[in-house]
């Protein structure tokens, strides 16, 4: 994330919590943002005003996996990284021992791994537990 | 006011899951807001803003 951008994001959280104080405030970041990027750049805007931070959600895209773990492994991994939650995501799409292999390759690199369905609702609750 | 990251690959379902979180806190009259550094493949449209009473903002860039 570049200066500028990053100067961006602070600003904009500065003005909404100013001019909207919303109780929850998401950021969806570049697909290139790694995690302590992110919280580094989260924790800028502390020096001015007053907010929490966390939880810190990865989604690890299941149908995508191979491709992410061959191609973007580094990536990956660096989302995942100080990343208080990671869910392997849009598991609907994927077979059940898609996801077991899934969990078997990132178990050295994240003790807790949630499996993430917006469509049938699996892990919802897990996510919404964390944000509470 | 708490800051709560979604990060993944494009596709990975960062804003659906947005949506489905603040539809939830909605249902508990809590308000959000959202800022966005990357357009997904599901758009917060309109009629969702004005029924969540949701903020929406973009940052261009990466």
């Amino acid at each position: 994330m570049g200066c500028s951008l990053a100067s961006s994001l602070v600003d904009l959280k500065k003005k909404l919590k100013r001019d909207l104080n919303p109780d929850l405030l998401f950021i969806e970041p570049s697909e290139m943002v790694v995690t302590q990027e992110l919280l580094d750049v989260t924790a800028m805007g502390l020096r001015d005003i007053r907010y929490d931070i966390g939880p810190f959600i990865t989604l690890v895209d299941g149908p995508q996996f191979g491709f992410l773990w061959t191609e973007r492994q580094s990536l990956l991994l660096g989302q995942m990284h100080k990343a208080d939650l990671v869910a392997v995501s849009r598991i609907d799409l994927i077979e059940h021992d898609e996801l077991a292999d899934i969990n078997h390759t990132l178990k050295d690199y994240c003790p807790r791994l949630i499996a993430l369905s917006t469509t049938n609702g699996r892990g919802i609750k897990e996510v919404v537990k964390q944000i509470h | 006011m708490r800051v709560v990251s979604v990060s993944g690959a494009r596709g990975s379902g960062k804003t659906t899951l947005i949506r489905s979180l603040v539809a939830h806190f909605r249902s508990a009259a809590k308000k959000s807001a959202v800022i966005v550094n990357e357009e997904g493949q599901t758009p917060f449209d309109e009629e969702f803003i004005q029924t969540h009473d949701l903020s929406v903002k973009y940052i261009r860039g990466g």
